[in-house]
Order: C-alpha cells, then sequence, then structure tokens
C-alpha cells in the first residue's frame, strides 16, 4: 500500500472568508468556492475498490467505494440551497458527478460525522449545519486525478506527486483520492485557529505481479517512475516506509539505506518506521526507492483488526429482501459503536424489522434515529447506538419491499440494479492495532508516531450493496397508454350507450345489412353526376337514414338473438 | 329458508376459522391483487411501530391509513396474533349480518316500491312483477355470495383493512333501505373520510331521500327536491369536516391529509394492483402526468351524474352501480371491491334472465383470478415473463368488471322497459320486433 499525504496549513481561519482574498500555496480555486458557499469542513473521497478490513487492517483515510462527500457548513439559514450550489461547484472542480448528491441520498447524520476539525460543542450538536452524501456508483479515473493533482502547490511537475503515474495508479487494486478541509490550531496555545488542508492519495497494489514469485517493489516497478525532485515550497519531504516485519518473515531490504529509523508506539502496538529525507537521496540520480525480499511470497494468517464489519443482501426474487450487517468483535473488551445507514426510498425500509442480535440474544441499542423516507425527496436515515459485546459478532438485519420506479427513472442499464451506499460504522478503540490513521489533534503523519493517547477514533465504510429492481418494458409506452384508455373506453361507451339511449321495438327489415347498403351506397354515386340536384336532397336525408340504419345494425349485431327473451 | 342459510353462515365463519390457521393468511397478506399499499395489514403495523417510537408514521411514504384507522388499529394491534385473526373473522361475521338484514330490508323496500308504481306498469307485466315467494330466499343467496366468494375470505384472510371500508359501505346501504337517509349520509361521510371515492354515494342517498318524502307529483327539480337534495350534501359535508378536524387534533397538525388523500389523487406509488393506474403511469411521459392524473380521477366519479339522471327512479341500484364504478377505476382496487360486489349481487337477481355475457364474464373472472398470482410470480420471482404479463391480467379483469357492470345495467334497463311496455313487440306484419338501444 501506498499512501500520499499533501498537507497546506495556512494561517487564517476559514471563519472569515475576507482572510482568503490573497493566496499563495492555499489553491485559489478550492479557496474560492469553500469561501463562496460559507464551508467550515469539508471532506470528499473518490475511491474505486474496496478496503479489505480482515486483510489489511485500517487505511490512513477510511473511504467507500465512489464519491462521499460530507461538509459543515457555518451557520447561516437555507443550507439545503448551499449544499446544492455546492455540489455542483465542486462537480466542476473535481470532474465528477457530485450534481447528482441531491436531496434523494443526502442526510444529515446527527451522531456519525461530527467536525474532525476545531468546532463549538454547542455548534457541533446541531445536525443542522451537516450534510453528508454518498454516489457509490461513481468511477473514478485519470479525470479525477488530474484537478486533484492541479491544486497541490508543487503541482504534478515536481516532489512527490510526480510519481503519480495515471495508468499505473489507476492498474492498482484500490485507490482513494481524498480531499479534507478543515481548521486546526496554529500553535501548542490554540489561540487562533488555521485552515488545513490534506491531500492523501492510497493506492492499494496486488503483491504478486513480479515474475519470479517474491514481493519485491520498487518506485520503478510501481510507478514507471523515479523520485527526481523535490518541492522547494514544502517544509516536510519524507518517506516513510513501514519496517516492522524486516528482521521477522518476511524478510527484506530496502535500498538506499533509510536515514534513521523510528520507533512508533502506540497504545497496545508498536511499528518501526523507516524515515527517509528525500533531499539527501537525489543526487547523484534519481531515488528509485527498492525493497527486495528474500525469499518467495508466502500467504499465512494476519491477525484480525480489533472491530470490521461485512454487509451484504439477503432474500431473492424482486418484491422484498433484506440487508444483514455483521460486525465483528476481536477485542476482548465491550466498546460501543454508531452505526449511520442511508437507504434510498425506493428501497421501503420497514423500521418494524430492524434487529440487532448478539449471539442469538437481541440486543436494545442506547439510541436510535430513524428518518422514514419520503417518495422522491429524501432517503432512509438510520443511526443506531448499541454496545458490541468482546469477541463475538453482532448482526444488524432489517427487511426492505422493493418499490416500482417510473420509467423514466431506470439508469441506462436498468437490470444492473441500483447501488446502496455503504454502511458507516464508528467507534472509538482502545487501542491502536493496525490503526495507521494520524491522530485528529496533529497535521502529519510524523506528528503521530508518538502518541500518547489511549482513545483512537475509528471510521470503517462496508461494502456498497446491489440491489435490483423489477422493470417495466420499456418499449410499451404507446401499447399501455392504448391499450388501458381501452378498456375505459369499453366501459364510457357502454355507460354512454345505456345512459343516454331508450330501448325501442323496431323493425329488423326496415334495416339492411352491411353489404346491401355499401352496394345502395355505390349506386348512388354512379347516379349523382346525372342528376345532381335532385340527389343533392335524396343524399341527405338517405345520409341521415343510413347513419341511424349502421347504428341500428351495430345495435342489432351486438344484440342477437336478443328479441326473444 | 332461515336453515340454510344459517347452515351457509356457520360454513363460512368455519371456513375463514380454518384458512386461517394455514399458511395462506401469511402468503394473501403479499399478494398485491388482495391488499394495496392502502390496505396493506404489514404496512399499518410499520406505522404502528413508527408511532409507537414516536416517528409520525405520516412523515414517511408507507403508511396512508386515516388517523382514525391509525387508532383503531392501534387499538387491534395490541392483541396476540391468533385473537387478532379471530378479530377480522368477527369483523367479517358482522359483514354477514348487515347483509342479512340488507337482503331482508331490500325485499320488503322493492315490494313496497313495486306496490306503489305498478299501476305505471303495462298489463302484459304481471309475469315479470317481484313475489314474495322470490324474495323470501334473497337471505339465502347473500349469504351464500358472501361466505363462499373467494374475494371477500381472500381478503379477510389477507388481513386488508379493506374489510372497514366494506362494513361502513354496507351499513350505509343498510340504513338508507330502512329509511334513515341522515345516518346513512353520516356512513357516506365516514366512508368518504377513510377512502376518498365513496363521497360520490351521497347523491343515490339524497335522492333516496326526496323520493321517499315525495308527496304528489312533485318533479326531481323542484326547489323543495333541491332543499332536500341540500339537506343530505349538507349532512355528508358536515360530519366529513367534523372527521377531519377530530383527526386533526389527533395528529396534531395537516400533515396527514398529502398522505392520505393526496396519495389516493396523486398516485405517487406504482406497485402493481389489478387496477389501471400503475402501469399507465409507469410508463406515461412526465410531461402529460399532471393531464392524466386529472383524467383517470375525473373519470371515476363522472359516471355519477349520467347513472344518476339514468336511473333516479332506483337509487339503491344506483348505489350498486357506483360501487362498481368506484371499485373498477379508483387508483388502488384490490379483491375488498371485488368481493363486496360480488356479495350483493343476489339481490338482483331478478335482473339475470336479461343479462347476455354472463359466461363470457364468469370465464374472465376464472382465468383472472387463477392467472394473476401465476404471471405476478414468473415476473418477480422466475424471471422468465415481464411486466405486460401481469398488465395483460390487470386488464382483462377490469373488462370483465366492466362487462359484468354494463351487462347488469342493461338487464336491468330492459327489465323496466318490459315492466313499462309488455314483452310482446309485434310488427304490423306479426312477425316479433327486435328491442335495440336508439336515441
Amino acid at each position: 500500500m501506498f499512501h500520499f499525504q499533501f498537507t497546506t496549513v495556512w494561517n487564517v481561519s476559514i471563519d472569515k472568508p475576507e482572510s482568503f482574498q490573497h493566496y499563495h500555496l492555499f489553491p485559489k480555486s478550492l479557496g474560492d468556492v469553500l469561501t463562496t458557499y460559507k464551508v467550515k469542513e469539508l471532506h470528499l473521497s473518490q475511491t474505486q475498490g474496496l478496503w479489505k478490513h480482515e486483510k489489511w487492517g485500517y487505511p490512513p483515510e477510511d473511504a467507500p467505494p465512489g464519491d462521499e462527500l460530507w461538509v459543515w457548513f457555518q451557520p447561516h439559514s437555507g443550507v439545503d440551497q448551499t449544499w446544492a450550489d455546492l455540489v455542483n461547484a465542486l462537480s466542476g472542480l473535481f470532474c465528477a458527478s457530485l450534481n447528482f448528491m441531491d436531496s434523494k441520498s443526502t442526510v444529515q447524520p446527527r451522531w456519525s460525522f461530527r467536525p474532525a476539525g476545531l468546532a463549538s460543542e454547542f455548534y457541533s450538536a446541531n445536525s443542522r449545519f451537516v450534510r453528508y452524501s454518498t454516489l457509490p456508483r461513481e468511477v473514478v479515473c485519470t479525470e479525477n486525478l488530474t484537478p486533484w493533482k492541479k491544486l497541490l502547490p508543487c503541482g504534478s511537475k515536481i516532489g512527490l506527486a510526480s510519481l503519480l503515474n495515471s495508468v499505473k495508479i489507476y492498474d492498482g487494486f484500490y485507490h482513494s483520492l481524498g480531499v479534507h478541509v478543515r481548521s486546526v490550531c496554529q500553535d501548542t496555545q490554540c489561540l487562533t485557529p488555521a485552515t488545513e488542508l490534506k491531500q492523501t492519495l492510497t493506492v492499494v497494489y496486488d503483491p504478486t505481479t513480479n515474475k519470479n514469485g517474491k514481493q519485491d517493489w520498487s518506485f520503478q516497478s510501481m510507478f514507471d517512475r523515479t523520485l527526481q525532485s523535490q518541492c522547494p515550497l514544502a517544509d516536510t519531504r519524507k518517506i516513510y516506509v513501514d519496517v516492522t516485519t524486516q528482521e521477522t518473515l518476511p524478510k527484506f531490504s530496502l535500498s538506499p539505506v533509510p536515514d534513521f529509523v523510528l520507533n512508533q508506539k502506540r497504545s497496545g502496538e508498536e511499528r518501526k518506521i523507516a524515515v527517509y529525507q528525500i533531499g539527501n537521496h537525489l543526487s547523484p540520480s534519481s531515488l528509485n526507492l527498492k525493497a527486495m525480499y528474500e525469499e518467495k511470497l508466502t500467504f499465512s494468517n494476519s491477525s484480525l483488526p480489533p472491530v470490521y464489519a461485512n454487509r451484504f443482501v439477503t432474500g431473492y426474487g424482486l418484491e422484498r429482501g433484506g440487508v444483514t450487517c455483521m460486525i465483528y468483535n476481536t477485542m476482548s473488551s465491550n466498546t460501543t459503536v454508531i452505526f449511520m445507514e442511508t437507504v434510498p426510498w425506493f428501497l421501503r425500509v420497514y423500521f418494524s424489522s430492524l434487529r440487532i442480535e448478539n449471539d442469538g440474544k437481541e440486543i436494545k441499542p442506547y439510541k436510535i434515529n430513524f428518518i422514514p423516507a419520503k417518495d422522491r425527496a429524501n432517503p432512509y436515515q438510520m443511526e443506531l447506538v448499541f454496545r458490541l459485546f468482546a469477541n463475538s459478532v453482532t448482526k444488524i438485519t432489517y427487511s426492505f419491499e422493493r418499490a416500482f420506479l417510473k420509467w423514466t427513472e431506470y439508469p441506462p442499464d436498468a437490470n444492473h440494479g441500483f447501488y446502496v451506499s455503504s454502511a458507516v460504522v464508528s467507534t472509538v478503540l482502545p487501542v491502536a492495532s493496525q490503526y495507521t490513521a494520524t491522530s485528529q489533534s496533529v497535521s502529519l503523519l510524523e506528528e503521530s508516531f508518538s502518541d500518547s493517547s489511549s482513545s483512537f477514533f475509528l471510521r470503517l465504510h462496508t461494502e456498497t450493496l446491489l440491489v435490483s429492481l423489477p422493470t417495466p418494458d420499456f418499449s410499451m409506452p404507446y401499447n399501455v397508454i392504448c391499450l388501458a384508455c381501452t378498456v375505459v373506453a369499453i366501459a364510457f361507451g357502454s355507460l354512454h350507450n345505456l345512459t343516454t339511449r331508450d330501448f325501442t321495438a323496431s323493425d329488423p327489415s326496415k334495416r339492411k345489412g352491411l353489404v346491401a347498403k355499401l352496394k345502395s351506397f355505390f349506386k348512388k354515386e354512379k347516379e349523382s353526376p346525372e342528376n345532381k340536384p335532385d340527389s343533392k336532397e335524396e343524399e341527405i336525408p338517405s345520409q341521415k337514414d343510413k347513419d341511424n340504419s349502421k347504428s341500428e345494425e351495430k345495435d342489432s349485431k351486438k344484440k342477437d338473438g336478443n328479441s326473444e327473451t | 329458508m332461515v336453515l340454510p342459510t344459517a347452515i351457509s353462515f356457520v360454513c363460512g365463519v368455519i371456513l375463514r376459522l380454518a384458512l386461517f390457521r394455514s399458511s395462506l393468511p401469511d402468503w394473501l397478506s403479499t399478494k398485491t391483487e388482495v391488499v394495496t399499499p392502502l390496505t396493506s395489514w404489514g404496512r399499518a403495523m410499520e406505522g404502528l411501530a413508527l408511532h409507537r417510537e414516536g416517528i409520525s408514521p405520516y412523515s414517511g411514504d408507507i403508511f396512508h391509513e386515516s388517523p382514525l384507522m391509525l387508532k383503531i388499529l392501534g387499538f387491534i394491534s395490541r392483541f396476540s396474533p391468533n385473537t387478532i385473526n379471530l378479530i377480522f373473522v368477527l369483523l367479517d361475521i358482522i359483514q354477514g349480518m348487515i347483509l342479512l338484514r340488507i337482503a331482508n330490508t331490500f325485499g320488503r323496500h322493492m315490494l313496497l316500491r313495486q306496490a306503489t308504481s305498478v299501476k305505471n306498469y303495462h298489463p302484459d307485466a304481471k309475469k315479470n312483477l317481484l313475489r314474495k315467494e322470490d324474495l323470501m330466499d334473497l337471505q339465502f343467496y347473500v349469504t351464500v355470495a358472501f361466505s363462499f366468494n373467494p374475494y371477500s375470505i381472500a381478503t379477510c384472510l389477507a388481513r386488508s383493512t379493506a374489510v372497514f371500508n366494506n362494513i361502513i359501505l354496507l351499513l350505509a346501504l343498510y340504513q338508507m333501505l330502512k329509511g334513515n337517509s341522515f345516518l346513512s349520509a353520516v356512513f357516506v361521510a365516514l366512508a368518504a373520510y377513510i377512502s376518498m371515492y365513496p363521497i360520490i354515494l351521497c347523491v343515490p342517498v339524497a335522492v333516496h331521500y326526496f323520493l321517499m318524502s315525495r308527496k304528489g307529483g312533485m318533479h326531481y327539480t323542484d326547489p323543495t327536491a333541491v332543499v332536500s337534495y341540500l339537506q343530505i350534501l349538507g349532512v355528508t359535508f358536515v360530519s366529513l369536516a367534523i372527521m377531519l378536524l377530530f383527526s386533526m387534533l389527533f395528529v396534531g397538525s395537516w400533515e396527514f391529509i398529502p398522505s392520505t388523500y393526496g396519495f389516493i389523487l396523486g398516485v405517487p406509488d406504482l406497485t402493481p394492483n389489478l387496477g389501471l393506474f400503475w402501469y399507465f403511469f409507469t410508463e406515461m411521459f412526465e410531461h402529460f402526468r399532471t393531464f392524466f392524473i386529472c383524467v383517470f380521477q375525473i373519470n371515476v366519479v363522472i359516471y355519477t351524474i349520467p347513472l344518476a339522471i339514468r336511473l333516479r327512479e332506483h337509487p339503491t341500484f344506483l348505489f350498486y352501480m357506483l360501487l362498481y364504478t368506484i371499485g373498477i377505476f379508483k387508483s388502488y382496487p384490490g379483491y375488498g371491491d371485488v368481493g363486496l360486489m360480488f356479495a350483493l349481487l343476489p339481490l338482483w337477481k331478478h335482473v339475470y334472465q336479461y343479462m347476455r355475457n354472463t359466461f363470457v364474464t364468469v370465464c374472465m373472472f376464472l382465468v383472472c383470478t387463477v392467472f394473476a398470482p401465476i404471471q405476478y410470480y414468473l415476473w418477480i420471482y422466475a424471471g422468465s415473463a415481464n411486466a405486460n404479463f401481469y398488465f395483460a391480467i390487470s386488464l382483462a379483469f377490469s373488462t370483465a368488471q366492466i362487462l359484468m357492470a354494463t351487462d347488469l345495467l342493461f338487464g336491468f334497463l330492459k327489465r323496466e322497459f318490459y315492466l313499462h311496455n309488455g314483452d310482446k313487440h309485434k310488427l304490423p306484419d306479426g312477425t316479433d320486433a327486435q328491442i335495440i338501444l336508439d336515441s
């Protein structure tokens, strides 16, 4: 896994938009968007692939597949309109279809997405100013990497960003772009706030791509480039390699030799980090960091992370179904989690079917926040706070009914299905096992190496779901309208007939058969050129007779064998 | 005739109790032909669960019952599942007993009306007149029609809330036949409060009230007549307003109106059912949606006017005909409405001989009832059919209901013609004349 982090800290407060006038390192395009739309905190992630928590532990920034955006706004009225304008501006800035994050998929999480930066207690307890939305169907590609790179102070030509070869990156198993803007303290006294912009890129490559079966990697093999320059505008230019397992299996050696090795101690976890100062390694030739393994790759059991989750759809048929989420707690202590789900309106969730079970016993949650959906207006929002018992699996289940959409609401490939966004599990871990994120109070990776805190905030995203809905026949609008109106016309015609006409007795012999009528009609046509003036008068009453007898004919045809009752 | 009636009634009850023990109720409560988003028991339970949790059931789009029904269903749902089944069988028993009373009162009412109008009849029509003996076994036929009618049994087993609607409609009809027109108007208002469309039933109640209190040769458009119509309409609308006010006080705001009446009128939920609305509005272009919603909703109620003018002498039959038009053209029809129609059909058994399409209609009903769950299963579960199959069945079922309604009306009018003009119509040359509809 490669994780790039570019942090820009600007000593102005985001609460004062007038200070966002003169830009130096902070990107102007993003700064303009932030001030125009009164943003206090912004977190955008664009991910392709699924992070496997059971195998890989925790990523530095956890992100769901697709796009995820959550924003805290400055207190003002009309936040919904500001949100709609903001997603449109961001979709232009990042070349992603963020403008689809409308009210149909936007929620206001009450407990799950508290501000990550500085915020007052009163402000963050109120969920009026936060908006959260995801687009699970979004695909991330080069067009998203390019505007992301443009936000960097040094651009993509020099520095670590020059390694980012989009061809190689998008070959990877998992890649995640992140843009995080928040308020942080300027110094330890924290008298004035500063604005921090953190851009992250996490890439996971498949290890056994080498022909010789060994896990050897290098910049050249992974990125097809070597590091040739460093960004002169940056204060910190470092590369960190996790060498905790360097002496144990699998053994590997790094070339060039690292400048020094740090010990990262966090509660419950010790890691060895090799540090490279880029400036020391650029001459005489470029830096091509290599790791060479001594033996071929053997797969072994990795230790499970403290908390991880799986989610899947149950049931069969296109009428109803269920969703089950299993949350595993491998620690030996209980922990409280906040589970948040956003379900689109067309999967009608039955609140009465929501059940939390641990080993067969039902668990009553501490708090429930359930906001039912309004058709085509807002989605189902569910937040549960409950306890995860030690060394156990907790199962959350609920059932839903699939709605029938209008034919224009289906995506182009209607039978592919609809995506349901990931569930978010938030918890606070007492141990930092497999925890790689930076702590919330610092900005740089380096600053969290000597972390002495005893609680670590964790946010997990589960898998997205793919649900099929029953589809109508898309080729049939005209036929359907005709047939339905025909049935209505049958009723209308019969009732009209019966209510506007009276029964009378009539002579069947006075009415002619259809063939005879046609013959007499054509005979009259032949005669008309010879005696026009007379025939005109004749024709009009005969037309009337013909109409009458025609309708009589129709009625008699309908009511055959009727006079004998 | 008392013993066969009692036996068939008891058999019907035992049949329902026995079927409640099988897996049929669970299967039927998921069938979209029987339950609709308005009458589904599962949705009602969901609304109650939300209500108990403190979330307003009208804030979501699952629960669409009116607040009074919310209260009644909340009371019912407190019992155990077995007791709830018993309660629904009890509701069916109540329905059966009201039907018995209706059959009784209807027989007497028809004989009375015949006695007053027999002087207008053709002398030849004596053999077509109703006799007391014919009307004695009305009770038996009505009981059989209700007890063994698969549509009524399905509605009861599926715990559809349409049974409440049916009971109130039957009470309205019963009070109308007994002569308490104002009480009948209150029941009509209650039925309209639950499911909007029965408001048009205030027209037959008004006409009936006028006919009963008519002295001498008063015409339908006399000022006194109009006053009597307005009295009934006033009672209906005032009771409806009172009920709406109480609902607002119970829920706390007017938010239940978009969820109940706005839902019935706007048809946002396109769940398949045996009506004409769902597929039509699935495949409708957005541009024309409002226009066609208006057209279809007007179509439900517009037949009141011509039918009321044509059947002004027969308000009971008008009531029944309007039940047909509501049941066929409403936005979310179900088997509850069809069951009600079949249960009341034996009241007009003297008209059967004049109907023409009975064989075709019965065949269509049988075929559609059997085919509907099959096509639904093939579409939704097996994946080998598509929505068009189920749509075809819904069209055929609607056509069958329409044929039955228009056939019945035709037979009724034909019988009236024969009563007034005799049944022997000969042409000058001695051959039989044809009786046709002509303007």
